[in-house]
């Protein structure tokens, strides 16, 4: 075959380029560890991720020192948890399913970015190390509301993140002469200690602890009154740890009207801050 | 070649009647294609609304496969049908059998359209808003997949018109080489064959029973990779009769000779070999699929390079001999010696000029992990709105400049309107594609009807997204306006007076003719096996394991079908399908179940 001088250096010209584009892409891989998303996780049938443990209950999960897990569903036209919430300087494995169609996970401004097919988990690892809000994006058409189909990444800066729950157990109605007692159990989800100060308030009281909970652990505080103290009548209470914060009214008073009273409460409380609080408690829950 | 007197429709009458529909059924798809493609960049950088965005997602399903299966194709056909005949000069066998097929891939496009339409009317119920790549769980209603199936199927039956022509010439001619533009059609038919394959398991094993209601589970990823074996052929199937264009029209309307005969049988080649092992890349992201099959895919794509370098070489060379046959001299003054007012020349040589720019975007495309940043954003639509939609489309239009004298022995209405036409393309697709390709780089998504989001805003470097909105405005306004010119043209020309002084029909000769290239490169057998073994290859082990993952019918799911339905209680039951965690207690499942009841109404 008859090749023109010109196009043999061409031709050699192009292969050089060919190889060399291969050479980066795998330096990319080998060198800078640029992972593919792949078949390293098991499969996972779309109509039973709510008896998975990590997709029935969407969230971010603390696995060794600065290394998180977060477990997201993408499904139309939501991502679950919402908004995620990582600390910076951290490490990040995504895992991520979808029990309808298929969708992407998609974290704006960054290389973050992978198909989320049913019956399979996506799962990569990211390094966060600003803090920062981040848009997450579906860019899979997914149906008519694809389009709105947004989520939120808060990177929080060391000192803030947290990762503490609250709950708090309080009685409804106490009677005179008795105590009013409060116990609230705090959370620390994190791996390390966190030492924090829990506040609360019944009636005019407050109180202020700090305290140091193990990682991965929790601790119960309890707070009292005199129910004398307070006197007759309804008295709001409220505990606040980190970002957390719980609050209700005890009555403290006779028997006999405790009914009708609480009754009388909570349908005055309808509109209240308070009860729009603890109806978000009761969600998270 | 050989130096013929008259034009193609005293040649081939009969077949000129059928080239001449087939390019008609093309520029209708392209009409609406176009007019769709308007629509969407309105709607989408916010200018002008005045389709639901829910609608946006029919409009874009039109426009998809409007443009790239049915203007692409429709168009491929006529022009194949013209290089046989012209090259082997030897009609088809049988114009009836030849207008079965094409009545075959109507019927098709016309049923897929159908269907693809009623997304606007709420009262028939088989739509389907799945895009045109249709992954399943999307479902769209049985109508659509059997449209798309007999228009594949019509195109088998073309191609086997095609090779039986061949076969009978070479009995007729034993010794003789096969012609350049055969050789083309052959290389390219046989690609065809292969590549479908994928589609039509997708299609008649998987989705279609399930879209029926015969089998009630599906394995997406199955479908997706079936789906991306042909997907990513089809786009040589797009490209390879422009590529045929630019080697044996464009050297000619340039006024010189092809540099090269034998490399360009090289080229077909290596596309016969390499297109389809290559699908993968598309699925850099897919979760489910081995790093090291993509990365095969990767080294296959990349080598993929090599036939358009060796293209884009031939092409300049050619382009230089005929300047240089026209007076051209210097180092780049030949440039200036060329037919710059000529519309064929011209919107060949800007339609080549930012293919070779969309070969860049490409590589980054191709660059596996460097995948991560551009995979589905706006990028992507810039990337090949400079492939199918100006190294194809505007070679196709420039083309037709020369083709539609030819099979209608009228004089072209009218050169200057044609000139403008080509470089008002080509100036709107440089605004469109320049600020699609920055956009993604912001990370805005590509198939979307409002890329404009509550929690967070695009942030460009350098400009604005407003700015690149604008641009993408102007730039698809330009383009539809081009195509109406383009339209404009074709009626004209239809409807003007017959010219008696039309040119030969003939095609450009070579420098370096067929007797230079090795016997070898005829021995399609041979390259027909060698293809066969890369696909078993690149293929076998990520579709086992792919089914021993995720099951050969995968899951149940009762997908999500875009049909719009009236009835409540067949929502409510694919809901009870659709969403089975729903029943669970989790409060957001239910909330986006409401929604969606929201939207299918």
């Amino acid at each position: 075959m008859n090749i023109h001088t010109y196009e043999k250096l061409w031709l050699i010209g192009a292969m050089l380029l060919i190889v060399g584009f291969i050479a980066t892409i795998t330096y990319g891989s080998v060198g800078l560890g640029i992972a593919m998303i792949d078949d390293s996780e098991e499969t996972i049938d779309p109509s039973d991720i709510s008896d998975d443990d990590r997709f029935s209950d969407p969230r971010v999960e603390q696995v060794g020192d600065n290394e998180y897990e977060a477990y997201v569903v993408a499904q139309t036209f939501i991502f679950r948890p919402d908004p995620i919430e990582i600390p910076e300087n951290s490490e990040v494995t995504f895992q991520v399913t979808s029990p309808d169609v298929i969708h992407s996970f998609s974290i704006v401004g960054t290389n973050v970015n992978t198909m989320v097919i049913p019956g399979e988990v996506s799962s990569m690892t990211a390094e966060f190390d600003e803090p920062g809000e981040y848009g997450v994006i579906c860019n899979e058409y997914c149906g008519t509301g694809h389009h709105d189909m947004e989520g939120k990444i808060v990177v929080v800066p060391e000192e803030e993140f947290d990762m503490t729950e609250l709950s708090v157990d309080a009685p409804d109605q106490v009677d005179l002469g008795e105590e009013v007692s409060i116990t609230a159990t705090v959370t620390n989800g994190q791996l390390e200690d966190h030492e924090t100060t829990v506040t609360a308030e019944i009636g005019n009281e407050t109180f202020e602890e700090d305290v140091t909970i193990a990682g991965d652990d929790s601790e119960e505080l309890t707070f009292a009154v005199d129910a004398d103290d307070l006197g007759e009548g309804d008295h709001d209470w409220s505990v606040d740890v980190d970002d957390e914060s719980e609050s209700g009214t005890v009555t403290v008073g006779d028997d006999a009207d405790e009914d009708e009273e609480e009754t009388d409460d909570e349908d005055a409380a309808e509109e209240t801050d308070d009860d729009t609080e603890q109806t978000e408690e009761n969600d998270d829950e | 070649m050989t130096s013929n007197e008259t034009p193609y429709l005293e040649q081939f009458p009969g077949e000129a009647k059928l080239v001449k529909a087939a390019f008609w059924s093309s520029f209708i798809s392209l009409a609406i294609g176009a007019l769709f493609g308007v629509i969407q960049v309105l709607h989408r950088t916010d200018v002008l609304r005045f389709i639901d965005s829910a609608d946006y997602y029919t409009v874009l399903t039109i426009h998809g496969v409007l443009l790239v299966i049915s203007f692409t194709i429709f168009f491929l056909v006529g022009l194949f049908t013209w290089a046989i005949t012209t090259s082997l000069d030897r009609p088809l066998p049988s114009l009836r059998f030849s207008w079965g097929w094409y009545g075959m891939m109507v019927a098709g496009m016309l049923a897929s359209a159908f269907s693809m339409f009623a997304g606007f009317i709420d009262s028939i119920d088989v739509s389907a808003s799945v895009l045109f790549t249709f992954y399943a769980p999307l479902q769209a209603h049985p109508l659509y997949y059997i449209g798309l199936v007999t228009f594949v199927v019509g195109t088998w039956v073309a191609g086997f018109d095609w090779i039986r022509t061949w076969w009978g010439w070479k009995q007729d001619n034993p010794d003789e080489r096969i012609p350049l533009p055969t050789f083309m059609v052959l290389t390219t038919m046989i690609m065809w064959y292969i590549a479908t394959l994928g589609v039509a398991v997708a299609l008649l094993a998987f989705i279609l029973p399930w879209s029926l209601g015969l089998v009630d589970s599906i394995n997406p990823t199955l479908t997706r990779t079936l789906f991306w074996f042909f997907g990513h052929p089809v786009v040589y199937f797009w490209l390879m009769p422009a590529y045929m264009m630019w080697y044996i029209m464009l050297p000619k309307v340039a006024g010189g000779k092809l540099f090269s005969d034998p490399l360009a049988r090289v080229v077909f080649v290596l596309f016969l070999v390499l297109s389809v092992p290559t699908g993968i890349h598309h699925q850099y992201l897919d979760p489910g699929i081995a790093e090291g099959f993509k990365f095969i895919a990767m080294t296959n794509t990349m080598f993929l390079l090599l036939p358009s370098f060796l293209t884009a070489f031939t092409v300049v060379a050619s382009m230089e001999h005929g300047a240089r046959q026209r007076g051209g001299t210097g180092y780049l003054g030949w440039l200036k010696a060329l037919p710059w007012r000529d519309p064929v020349f011209t919107g060949m040589a800007l339609a080549g000029m930012m293919f070779a720019a969309a070969g860049f975007s490409g590589m980054i495309n191709a660059g596996m992990n460097i995948n991560y940043l551009v995979h589905n954003t706006f990028w992507v639509v810039g990337h090949f709105h400079l492939t199918v939609g100006t190294g194809v489309a505007l070679t196709f239009m420039a083309v037709s400049y020369w083709f539609m004298p030819q099979l209608t022995g009228k004089r072209l209405w009218n050169r200057t309107v044609a000139l403008v036409q080509v470089l008002l393309w080509f100036v709107g697709m440089t605004l469109m594609s320049n600020a699609m390709h920055r956009g993604g780089l912001l990370g805005i998504p590509r198939r979307t009807a409002e890329p404009q989001y509550d929690g967070f805003e695009f942030e460009a470097g350098v400009g604005s997204v407003a700015e690149l909105d604008a641009q993408i405005v102007i730039g698809g306004i330009l383009l539809g306006l081009s195509t109406a010119l383009f339209l404009a043209v074709m009626i004209g020309t239809v409807l003007g007076p017959r010219d008696d002084s039309l040119p030969g029909n003939n095609y450009a000769e070579t420098l370096s003719g067929p007797e230079d290239a090795p016997l070898v490169l005829d021995n399609l057998k041979l390259w027909t096996i060698i293809a066969i073994i890369l696909v078993i290859f690149a293929y076998t082990l990520p579709l086992l394991s792919i089914i021993s993952r995720g099951g050969l019918f995968g899951f149940e799911t009762g997908g999500l079908p875009l049909s719009i339905s009236l009835l409540g209680s067949t929502i409510a039951a694919t809901f009870g399908e659709l969403l089975p965690a729903a029943g669970s207690v989790t409060a957001p499942l239910e909330t986006a179940a409401t929604t969606l009841t929201g939207i299918v109404r």
